[in-house]
């Protein structure tokens, strides 16, 4: 078996992008390094989901340096290493699927084209495990709430068996139940197996005190820290924190 | 065989509706959860411009119209995925053009006749020992690729952009979809005919949507009630004297009403599975 080089999940160099005329990041730099729980806070518009969007390869950077686990997002041939949970898709009616199909589709990334054996394979029941849903592995995805389907999106990451996971929005909205869950198996990741986790969040009230930085984006990053040293700054990170936003909106 | 298959122009009928019914939905699975239903409909017409070339040009008009079909789907999806065109606008190009391309060259060659008809509206009752190889050969093509790629089709028709970080050959597999798509319509013009294709694509799907719960019991349903339709429906036609593509597509129909009707899907929707926790929406 490869042993995994020690190399850093996800740098980024002096990233700058914009759509069109109107620039979004400009000379942004964050290294998330292994073992390491990452939040990444901003106003909506100042450029989180992009920035994502460019750690994982699908856009590419005006400007600046993407390296996942130490190579360009292109030639990075080892996507099992990555794991993606996307904002919530818009699922078609036509979508007809169980929350084991979903959960097993993440073995795609370790190149488990085949059927045989994908389905229970330790790795997809233990992310099913993990995010809660392994009574509910025969539901068909409709018959679920919103905070559930989108446990089944984080079980597919994770049953990649990914080093770095990376997440866009994943509990806007979703229930307590589905929130507790979704903690749970973040600190699974990083506690017990030493993966990484980048997470855009507006709601860091679940993970408020797992989180090792937190990063604060507008367009440039502007604070990067631990929770404490953001604490120190009058803002804290609870379930109920309206602080967060407000001073999100103030910084300058 | 007994009545209604005892005559041997009737088996090789049924062999050629059999394959063509249960490997048609295989491929709607796709469609369907794409939200790509008329695809094939558009598709059609393509293969419906290639058989008026087979026509033209004195080749036989199956090898052209699965050139023509072929190519030109895969050109259909890189219009839609290049973003050159909406999907709908991209099919309605094709769509129209194929169907005009079709009709001027029938003009030139001057045969408005009975052969091009058996491929407007299917002719299975004539299929020869060589066409039914055809259609064997050709459904094979799209029955293994389709075991294969399952689960990497599945995964692009639930999360497209989740597919491309995952490292799946997205473009690739997209051409591939639109061919198989093309195949399969190239297989089923001499059974249901062109203007009928799609709905065996489809309705199957739409049944079997109503009746299994995970991925793989949906392909099987697909296949099962296409391939049932297939046979009742011709089937029925010998025995009534009907047009043997339209009675096996108002077979598929049927199903889905009974299917529909009757509520058996609702057990697979509520009775098999009933969640512990209250939902949040």
């Amino acid at each position: 078996m490869p042993v995994s080089a020690p190399s850093i999940p996800l740098r980024l160099d002096s990233l700058s992008f914009a759509y069109g005329a109107e620039p979004v990041l400009a000379e942004v730099s964050l290294r998330v390094e292994p073992g390491e729980f990452v939040a990444l806070v901003g106003p909506n518009g100042s450029g989180k989901s992009t920035l994502l969007r460019l750690a994982v390869g699908l856009l590419s950077p005006a400007a600046g340096d993407v390296q996942l686990f130490g190579g360009a997002p292109a030639d990075f041939r080892d996507r099992g290493r990555l794991g993606y949970v996307p904002q919530r898709p818009a699922l078609g009616e036509g979508i007809t699927a169980t929350v084991e199909d979903i959960a097993a589709s993440g073995r795609l990334t370790r190149g488990a084209w085949f059927r045989r054996g994908r389905r229970n394979h330790p790795a997809v029941e233990r992310a099913l495990a993990e995010v809660g849903l392994s009574e509910m592995r025969g539901a068909r995805l409709s018959e679920l709430s919103g905070g559930q389907q989108q446990r089944a999106f984080i079980a597919r990451a994770l049953a990649g068996e990914p080093d770095l996971l990376v997440l866009d929005e994943p509990v806007a909205g979703v229930d307590a139940e589905s929130q507790r869950q979704f903690r749970s198996s973040l600190t699974a990741l990083v506690r017990d197996r030493g993966g990484s986790v980048l997470l855009v969040s507006h709601e860091l009230g679940a993970v408020a005190d797992d989180l090792d930085r937190v990063v604060v984006l507008k367009q440039t990053v502007r604070f990067d820290g631990t929770p404490d040293e953001l604490r120190s700054q009058g803002v804290s990170l609870g379930v109920h924190a309206a602080d967060l936003p407000l001073w999100l909106e103030q910084v300058k | 065989m007994p009545y209604p298959f005892d005559r041997e122009y009737m088996q090789l009928a049924l062999a050629a509706a059999m394959v063509v019914g249960a490997v048609a939905p295989m491929i709607g699975v796709f469609l369907v959860q794409r939200r790509q239903s008329l695809m094939g409909d558009g598709i059609g017409h393509l293969a419906f411009a290639g058989v008026a070339a087979g026509v033209l040009t004195g080749v036989w008009p199956v090898w052209t119209a699965l050139v023509v079909a072929v190519v030109g789907a895969v050109l259909v999806e890189w219009l839609r995925s290049a973003g050159r065109a909406s999907g709908d606008l991209a099919l309605a190009l094709f769509f129209y053009g194929g169907i005009a391309a079709g009709v001027v060259m029938v003009g030139l060659a001057d045969s408005l006749d009975a052969n091009l008809m058996s491929y407007l509206f299917g002719s299975i009752l004539t299929v020869t020992p060589a066409e039914v190889s055809l259609v064997v050969a050709l459904g094979a093509v799209v029955a293994g690729s389709v075991l294969v790629g399952a689960p990497a089709l599945f995964a692009m028709a639930v999360d497209e952009e989740w597919s491309r970080v995952a490292g799946l050959p997205v473009a690739w597999l997209n051409s591939l979809l639109a061919a198989l798509v093309a195949v399969t319509i190239v297989a089923s013009m001499r059974v249901v005919g062109i203007l009928l294709v799609a709905a065996l694509m489809v309705l199957p799907v739409a049944s079997a949507q109503q009746i299994g719960r995970s991925q793989r019991s949906i392909i099987a349903w697909a296949v099962a009630i296409g391939a049932f339709s297939a046979m009742v429906g011709l089937g029925s036609a010998r025995i009534w004297g009907l047009a043997p593509g339209g009675t096996i597509v108002l077979v598929a129909v049927a199903v889905f009403a009974v299917v529909a009707a009757t509520g058996i899907g609702a057990g697979a929707r509520r009775g098999a599975f009933i969640p512990t926790r209250s939902h949040n929406h």
